[in-house]
């Protein structure tokens, strides 16, 4: 077929006999419900592992798929970890809840991948923390000497001469000294004056007025909008989900009324989330005003009934979100139906080795190979006009969609450029809470969300109305996506212009089974948002949204945090005294620069660093702006599993900052192992794992009928087990929480937490809470049914190897009011609430649908500057080139291969290298490189090299005080990799985390070379010219970029 | 798409008939394996299995020329023939076919003297060495000393590798015995109720209505080495 197109040699020249016949059809019609039961006929005295009593049900997390397993514990140890059969996650179909006796679910098992059935190794890591450590050494060291729990509570709170005895003269500031705006009426003032302030409606010496009296409570008074001193607490999260999250945050922002929280989004894939909330946010009209917010950050083609799916920078049987949900739904649709699927990606995965079409493109070329499908089909007409041109909702819900679009709104455009949505009020039509559309060539004002009034919109129009010109974002679309030929875009992106056709005209050949999907591949470069738009563009434009086949965004979950009607926590509200966080964030993020008193202070344009209105969670600067003290110095990190160093590009450049005991004065980890950024902590508290605590994830978007997972400890804690008020508890994140919330009286933990007489005391005087909610459901008349007797029994029983300090069932009890408990103890014993597979549809349609607003156009951008360059940044689909902060191109040089990086399927990023079940499978990772390159480079299979960057010149991570660690690998010779590029996977290459000598009360603990095998590529991303001690990044969505560098490979002699 | 039901009604079924009247069989789509491995961990934690032994292993390989390339993977646990090169050769007549296929060891009889080893044409058996994977790390794992229920010799069967301690399993020949301590209790193999792809299918080939005799009746059907007369119960389908 055309280049890069593959399959069916598969099976030539081996020892087997080849052939081909489909697995039938019929075989997978079957009904469950005639056979399941005559299966459970075992013998008595049978395996015990299969019995219901050594069952406990939970949810994983050895990656964010957070899979719904059930663990097997003997003798109060976990020794084995399925799938929850009761989940349409891990069994399609999943075994209904109100049918399936428990003793059933025992039996049968769902699936779960190779790390997640690893997740043993992560509970049981030999190198796993047991006491809290405080350094004994020079940050970095990796001297310790272990003391009590209360020793470190008091140290960090009260701060002092902390480390005298090693030398070091000079007072940490403790958690005490920051906590300095303390009274929740006074913050909460201060914060909406501050918003009063973004919005230029009050001055900042209004401001003083009005608030002088506090003004030694702010970072700085002639910059309010900095926030309090308790800024200077920042806590990040290299991996915190649902339930977790929540409670941290509960910390951080409303106890102690610091803003900075930050997770680690966007080194994963948030430009992939940002340009999917922009593509869906909602209109919602505010004081008068229209506004388009609250988007889907995440969705999935409906894979079980697409007929062609184009995966961008990603795919199905590795990564991606994730493989477990989404692999049998792609074999299934390959083997058994008309499904067909490309995959674009330089490097042949394991997807597109299985694909009928790969496309190796150029890497960070995506919107090009986008953008050209998206003329292809505008120039063809191929493009599905009617659900393009339902302009309101009433026109959608006449003309058959769930969804309408935005491809009809008039844009403004002021001097050639384009901004915002035309308001109606802008050119005297109508209201600032109505847009513009041209119908039958005549302006008409539209309200959005309008359930009445069916609007069908003119396409492709440009009027001037009272002198202001616009256009429909549709034709912005278009004249973008003309701006290029087809065969220029095929250029770029370095394809056959016959690609681009071929995919375009089977992409446009399903209705509206057709999808465009994508990940990280597509995004983690500095055009990564405008990617993701393109690819996007192409969802619009077959109106696939909401339809069995099409694009799906999920079957959702009932809410934990107990926001609906029929909930009896709401967790947000029972924070009695909250504080109101306010300030700009230590990164910059949702605050426009512009919109700071910095700009003023600092004369425009540029700024000292980027700032990041459209996104959130931007990681990989943290550090490097504590390191800079923009736009404030900070003085207490509070790192929780957060791998900075490791996992960012060039975070290799951040250890000269969390060295700086000036910059970061004092360094708190809380992680299960020493790692390569934990090892700089001041103190480190040991965490508990997955399979020991609890935690209430979201399911993927690929799941199609709600599913509300519960993670409940399994089995006890291997930390310490500590006294916090009382209340004896394995050291923990939860055990930090409320000893230093007990200590400094911040309000949310402790007694009377929730309100009167309801206390926090203990962790599952939270988290029993959020299973309470989820247990009630989201409507009233959704509970689930009481446990029976004989469940509350057994609920009993499998918990009996649980000590007191995680479990007790009277304990557990009192957090709940009576009535909850039997409806809590249902849910905890199937782990979680799921409903039926078959709920998933209704007909062509997705029972849980979007019903909203798709945008081709995106205002926010739109009308936003760069904080930079100040030059517009722009709301519409377009292939950018990778640039620099400053927007300086990036272009290869010679002798120079492009990186990219990867995930194997039995890996997670930075966490896995400690499962030693995995390790066989690939005991350390290689350098692909193309068979053609290779051999020009005259390179073989195991010939190792040194690979070196424009910014890593000499290929090496410089820990300081001499200790100096090579890149080196070896080559992989590869058929399956675009010629230019050369690709190596996350994972390996740690100098931490169990691979470094690490010496506790004197005692060294040798390093596990197994665990220090292979190489990270991360040390040679590139750090940005204009910003030089972090990344390449994309300058809306986020994402740190992870594949727009390029290497050198040089022979080891 | 409920295979699993499907292969859930099989092996009950095969449980209400005698034992010697079962035959049991897997059969593996290659075209919907997708390389994850996951049968291989499962396996491992299912078993137990120590450092270099691996009941289960996935063969990958790449196939073409770029750009006209493409990727398979080749699960290959036990073949369970039906003429097993590996029992004849064993002197103490410690590994033995049982009447409903699976070839099994006797743990209590085997001398660990390794001829299976070698005579195994598919590389399907494994030396226990007695090793542990946290050996030499600062703290042994409790899951590694876990008892296992491999059917050894007789149902109800139970196993305990302990670090520092040479009985059984540790200094015997070990292989996959399509998990028939969960099987004869009404569970599929671990491979088999993990596998991602739903690649592997599972039940009773002397039952036509089974789901593997049905695909062990399709064209396309392959048994690995068929040269060699071994007469495997693992099939691929291609």
């Amino acid at each position: 077929m055309d280049q890069g197109c593959t399959r069916r040699q598969f099976l030539k020249g081996t020892g087997l006999a080849t052939g081909g016949a489909l697995l039938g059809v019929e075989l997978l019609t079957q009904s469950r419900g005639a056979v399941v039961g005559v299966a459970r006929s075992a013998p008595e005295g049978g395996n015990p592992l299969l019995s219901v009593e050594s069952t406990l049900y939970t949810t994983c997390l050895q990656c964010h798929i957070d899979c719904n397993v059930k663990v097997r514990v003997a003798d109060g140890v976990a020794v084995k970890i399925d799938g929850n059969p009761l989940s349409p996650q891990n069994l399609i179909p999943n075994l209904p809840s109100e049918t399936t006796s428990l003793e059933e679910a025992a039996r049968v098992d769902g699936k779960v991948c190779p790390r997640g059935q690893a997740g043993l190794q992560t509970l049981y890591d030999p190198y796993r923390l047991v006491k809290v450590l405080k350094r004994t050494g020079p940050r970095g060291s990796n001297q310790w000497r272990t003391i009590p729990f209360s020793q470190a509570v008091e140290e960090i709170v009260e701060g002092g001469r902390l480390f005298a005895d090693i030398g070091e003269d000079r007072h940490v500031p403790g958690l005490r000294e920051l906590f300095v705006l303390k009274d929740g009426s006074t913050a909460e003032a201060m914060a909406a004056d501050i918003k009063k302030l973004q919005a230029g409606a009050m001055t900042v010496d209004e401001f003083k007025g009005t608030h002088g009296a506090y003004a030694d409570v702010l970072l700085d008074p002639e910059h309010p909008d900095l926030g309090p001193k308790n800024n200077g607490f920042v806590f990040m999260a290299g991996r915190i989900e649902h339930g977790r999250g929540e409670l941290a945050k509960r910390f951080v922002n409303g106890a102690f009324g610091s803003v900075n929280f930050f997770e680690h989004t966007t080194i994963c894939e948030q430009s992939h989330h940002i340009a999917y909330a922009h593509t869906t946010d909602q209109p919602t009209v505010k004081n008068g005003a229209l506004k388009f917010e609250k988007g889907k950050t995440h969705m999935k083609p409906d894979l079980l009934n697409a007929e062609f799916v184009i995966f961008f920078g990603t795919g199905a049987f590795e990564a991606n979100f994730g493989v477990t949900p989404m692999a049998e739904k792609v074999t299934h649709s390959m083997r058994a139906r008309n499904f067909r699927f490309a995959v674009v990606d330089p490097r042949l995965s394991k997807t597109a080795g299985k694909a009928d079409h790969w496309v190796p493109i150029k890497p960070g070329t995506d919107a090009a190979l986008a953008m050209a499908m998206v003329r292809w089909i505008i120039d063809n007409q191929a493009y599905d006009e009617g659900f393009l041109r339902n302009a309101t909702k009433a026109a959608a819900a006449a003309f058959g969609e769930s969804c309408w679009s935005g491809a009809g709104y008039l844009v403004e455009i002021q001097d050639g450029v384009p901004g915002g949505y035309l308001r109606a009020d802008a050119v005297g039509l109508g209201s600032a809470e109505q847009v513009v559309v041209v119908r039958d060539g005549v302006p008409v004002p539209v309200s959005p969300g309008d359930e009445t009034a069916v609007v069908v919109a003119d396409l492709d129009a440009a009027v001037r109305l009272n002198g202001v010109e616009a256009k429909t974002a549709f034709r912005l679309l278009s004249e973008n996506a003309r701006g290029k030929t087809v065969e220029e875009y095929a250029e770029i992106a370095g394809v056959d212009a016959t690609v681009v056709e071929t995919l375009a005209r089977e992409f446009t050949s399903h209705g509206k089974k057709a999808v465009a999907e994508m990940y990280r591949g597509a995004v983690q470069h500095t055009n990564g948002y405008y990617n993701g738009l393109a690819i996007l563009a192409l969802n619009c434009l077959v109106g696939n949204p909401d339809w069995t086949g099409g694009l799906s965004q999920g079957g959702g979950h009932w809410h934990e945090q107990g926001d609906k009607e029929a909930q009896p926590y709401p967790l947000a509200d029972l924070h009695p005294r909250a504080l109101a966080a306010f300030g700009v964030p230590l990164t910059r993020e949702k605050w426009a620069y512009e919109k700071s008193t910095l700009f003023a202070r600092d004369a425009g344009y540029p700024a000292t660093r980027p700032w990041y209105p459209f996104t959130s969670n931007v990681y990989q600067e943290v550090l490097p702006s504590a390191g800079d003290g923009y736009p404030y110095p900070i003085q207490v990190l509070f790192n929780h599993k957060g791998a900075p160093l490791y996992s960012t590009p060039a975070g290799h450049l951040q250890v000269g900052i969390i060295r700086d005991l000036e910059k970061i004065p004092l360094v708190i980890s809380c992680d299960i192992v020493v790692g390569e950024t934990t090892v700089y902590a001041d103190y480190i508290f040991p965490d508990i794992t997955y399979l020991e605590r609890w935690g209430f994830p979201h399911p993927v978007p690929d799941v199609q009928s709600p599913v509300s997972p519960v993670r409940q400890p399994v089995v006890g804690p291997l930390t310490e087990v500590v006294e916090v008020a009382g209340e004896p508890m394995p050291v923990s994140l939860e055990a930090v929480f409320l000893a230093v919330a007990d200590r400094l009286g911040l309000s949310g933990f402790g007694r009377d937490a929730f309100g009167p007489r309801m206390h926090f005391t203990r962790p599952e005087d939270y988290y029993l809470k959020l299973a309470a909610n989820i247990a009630a459901g989201d409507h009233p008349d959704e509970a689930v049914p009481d446990a029976s007797d004989s469940e509350m029994q057994l609920f009993q029983k499998a918990r009996e190897h649980l000590p007191a300090a995680v479990y007790s069932w009277e304990r557990w009890r009192q957090a709940l009011r009576p009535e909850e408990w039997a409806k809590v103890v249902y849910v905890l014993n199937r782990g979680g609430r799921f409903d039926p597979f078959d709920h998933a549809y209704d007909g062509d349609r997705l029972a849980h649908a979007l019903k909203g607003l798709v945008h081709l156009y995106m205002e926010g951008p739109g009308k936003g500057r760069h904080s930079l360059t100040g030059k517009p940044l722009g709301g519409t689909a377009t292939y950018l080139p990778p640039t620099t902060a400053m927007g300086q191109p990036l272009e290869a040089m010679e002798g120079e291969y492009k990186l990219i990086t990867y995930k194997e399927v039995f890996h997670t990023q930075s966490r896995t290298i400690g499962n030693y079940w995995v390790l066989p499978l690939r005991p350390e990772n290689t350098i692909w490189m193309s068979a053609a390159d290779a051999a020009a480079a005259g390179l073989q299979d195991g010939d190792e090299v040194r690979l070196t960057s424009r910014t890593n010149p000499k290929g090496e991570i410089d820990l300081g005080g001499g200790t100096i660690i090579p890149i080196t690998g070896r080559i992989e010779v590869r058929q399956g990799l675009r010629p230019g590029v050369v690709a190596v996977s996350h994972h390996f290459g740690h100098w931490g985390y169990g691979s470094a000598t690490v010496t506790i009360d004197g005692q060294e603990v040798p390093a596990d070379p197994r665990r220090g095998r292979g190489l990270t590529v991360n040390p040679l991303m590139l750090s940005d010219p204009d910003v030089p001690n972090v990344c390449l990044t994309d300058p809306v969505g986020g994402s740190a970029s992870f594949m727009d560098s390029w290497v050198r490979v040089e022979r080891v002699a | 798409m409920d295979v699993m039901a499907v292969m859930d009604g099989d092996l009950a079924r095969a449980l209400r008939k005698p034992m010697e009247e079962r035959a049991w069989g897997m059969v593996i789509d290659v075209r919907r394996c997708i390389g994850c491995h996951a049968c291989t961990v499962a396996c491992k934690a299912e078993n137990k299995t120590p450092p270099n032994v691996s009941y289960n292993v996935v063969i990958e390989e790449e196939l073409g020329t770029y750009p006209n390339v493409s990727r398979r993977f080749l699960p290959r646990p036990c073949m369970q023939c039906a003429k097993p090169p590996c029992v004849s050769v064993c002197p103490v007549n410690a590994t033995y076919r049982r009447p409903d296929s699976v070839v099994v060891i006797d743990y209590e009889q085997c001398i660990g003297c390794r001829y299976c080893l070698n005579a195994c044409p598919y590389g399907a058996r494994y030396f226990d060495s007695g090793d542990f994977y946290t050996e030499g790390t600062p703290r042994g794992a409790p899951h590694e000393e876990a008892v296992t229920h491999e059917v050894a010799a007789q149902p109800g069967d139970t196993w305990r590798r302990v670090v520092g301690r040479e009985s059984s399993p540790v200094g015997n020949a070990r292989k996959c015995h399509y998990c028939l301590h969960r099987v004869e209790n009404g569970a599929l193999p671990a491979c088999v109720v993990t596998c991602l792809g739903r690649a592997r299918f599972f039940g009773d080939l002397a039952d036509p209505e089974s789901l593997v005799a049905r695909l062990v009746a399709k064209d396309g059907i392959a048994r690995l080495k068929e040269e060699l007369g071994t007469e495997p119960h693992t099939y691929y389908l291609l």
